[in-house]
């Protein structure tokens, strides 16, 4: 009787591994398995940099960090004042451009909400986050 | 002759066994809806529940990946396994040690301090709070032991007659 | 799987030793504001049942849109207070989750992470709120959905447009479902509107932008 349970468990187990290997084939390019942050998400300060004049930069840090200093050309746009801020920054956007969104470091979490909203509110392609954030981009500027 | 109401395990047709039987079946079909559910949420958006597992901190990302595509196939196909009765066994035993992973892995993170968003249901249950989750397990693992010490019992009725 | 055996073997024993520590309520508050409500306060109540005092070496909060205050810097032995977390609701939807991470000169528990959670009601649910046509392009109309959300009613929406060159046509699919079809007279120039959607009887008003943009360069 034991080894017939053994046995149950057994074909059940590899059983799943079919739809479940399926899966991980489908998603493969939507999930990284070396780190949590989706890889096609993130962009480094050089990878920006070879953008050139194409890319929009975002900064998505609270006012008064913004007012005291920020990426040349970078625009406002934080979710304490998303509903003002963001006609504003689609009136700079057009199809083709990059979106280059940081806040203070890596650590940060605004980034990636305004990032995530761009992209699922506003239904923008080509949504990035600056790895590192503000602190990465005055290591490589400043 | 009242055939019709004779169950997979072939006990008599005594009126008492019929509800007792109708009842587990209901059980085992109910419990079964749970997992098939709480499976095909996953298997939706294995990408998000990843994310969820990790947010236990208990395993490596890599694994956490790999789990999110394999767990809700396994919950998916036991649960089909006790509404056919195929494999019936095997698949109690598989959901009552995830169950019980599962609330450990819970308890652990709540005592960790952790924010758990992630329940039993995916993302969808990410506003329950730690006692319903906690109730709502050990509401699926009794009937899950419920339902194996029933299947033991019948076995032994069937071979004793 | 050991691990959290033996994590939760140490916090009992570590808890049963009744040294300098603080005694929390709770450390995860769950807060439900209104949809007319800018701030959700949290409080996180705590207590010294140890026999020396405790004292607060920092209370910061993981957002910039988070403060934390104690009421006072110093518990003693017996004493009991709050640290409230005042959670700016600003623009943003959905779940919230911030922490206040609390350091403090206990013992054997030196930091001690508060979690704020605020579920923020969505009154109406808007996808996408940007619809843009390329200069050039055939100004056919595109659809923006409205979805009510799921603990509110609303039975008619309001839809203005800031620019007459914007037509804005709604229509309403039950089922707390709403499709606004938009169309620009024409894509010739770069014109923008922001519309304004509006639930009736409701003073909170919603936006979503239409505009006509650039062709990308080709390169």
């Amino acid at each position: 009787m034991r080894s017939s349970l053994v046995r149950q468990v057994l074909i059940l187990l590899a059983l799943a591994l079919a739809p479940g290997v399926g899966e991980a084939v489908y998603f493969r390019h939507r999930i990284s398995w070396q780190s949590a942050v989706l890889p096609s998400e993130l962009v480094t300060v050089d990878q920006a940099r070879t953008w050139g004049g194409n890319v929009i930069w975002v900064d998505a840090r609270p006012d008064e960090e913004f007012a005291s200093d920020h990426v040349p050309g970078a625009l406002s746009l934080n979710e304490d004042q998303w509903n003002e801020l963001l006609p504003q920054f689609l009136a700079v956007w057009s199809p083709g451009k990059k979106v280059a969104v940081y806040c203070s470091s890596l650590s940060c979490n605004a980034s990636r909400e305004v990032a995530r909203r761009l992209r699922r509110e506003a239904q923008l392609p080509d949504v990035f986050v600056l790895e590192g954030g503000w602190e990465a981009w005055l290591k490589k500027n400043r | 002759m009242l055939n019709a109401e004779v169950s997979a395990h072939g006990t008599t047709s005594n009126i008492k066994h019929r509800a007792s039987n109708i009842f587990w079946r209901i059980l085992g079909l109910i419990i079964a809806g749970i997992f098939i559910y709480a499976g095909a949420i996953k298997a939706l958006d294995p990408v998000q529940f990843a994310s969820d597992i990790d947010n236990y901190k208990i395993l490596p990302w890599p694994i956490s990946v790999a789990l999110a595509f394999y767990l809700p196939w396994l919950e998916i196909f036991c649960g089909f396994a006790l509404v056919v009765r195929w494999l019936y066994r095997g698949a109690l035993s598989i959901l009552t040690a995830l169950i019980l992973v599962f609330t450990l892995a819970t308890i652990a993170a709540k005592v960790r301090g952790l924010d758990i968003t992630c329940g039993c249901f995916g993302h969808a249950s990410q506003n329950w709070s730690f006692p319903a989750h906690l109730a709502t397990n050990v509401a699926i693992l009794s009937a899950l032991m419920a339902l194996w010490f029933q299947s033991a019992a019948k076995r032994s009725a069937t071979t004793a007659g | 799987m050991k691990t959290p055996i033996v994590a939760f073997a140490l916090s009992i024993i570590i808890s049963l030793s009744a040294r300098a520590e603080l005694k929390w309520e709770q450390t995860t508050v769950e807060l439900h504001p209104t949809a007319a409500d800018k701030q959700a306060v949290g409080h996180f109540k705590y207590q010294n049942p140890g026999k020396t005092p405790v004292h607060f070496k920092s209370v910061h909060a993981s957002c910039g849109c988070t403060t934390a205050q104690t009421q006072k810097d110093e518990v003693p032995p017996g004493g009991s207070g709050e640290i409230t977390a005042t959670f700016n609701i600003g623009d943003r939807t959905g779940t919230q989750v911030k922490t206040v991470t609390v350091e403090t000169d206990e013992a054997t528990n030196q930091k001690t992470v508060l979690t704020l959670r605020t579920i923020i009601p969505q009154q109406l649910e808007i996808n996408p709120t940007f619809v843009f046509w390329k200069q050039g392009e055939k100004p056919d109309p595109k659809a923006i959905t409205v979805k009510v959300g799921k603990d509110f009613t609303v039975k008619h929406i309001k839809v203005t447009s800031s620019s007459p060159d914007f037509q804005t046509k709604v229509e309403e699919k039950g089922n707390g479902e709403f499709k606004i079809d938009v169309q620009p007279q024409e894509t010739k120039n770069l014109i923008a509107s922001t519309l304004t959607i509006q639930p009736e009887d409701s003073q909170k008003v919603f936006y979503a932008t239409a505009r006509i943009t650039n062709s990308p360069v080709v390169q």
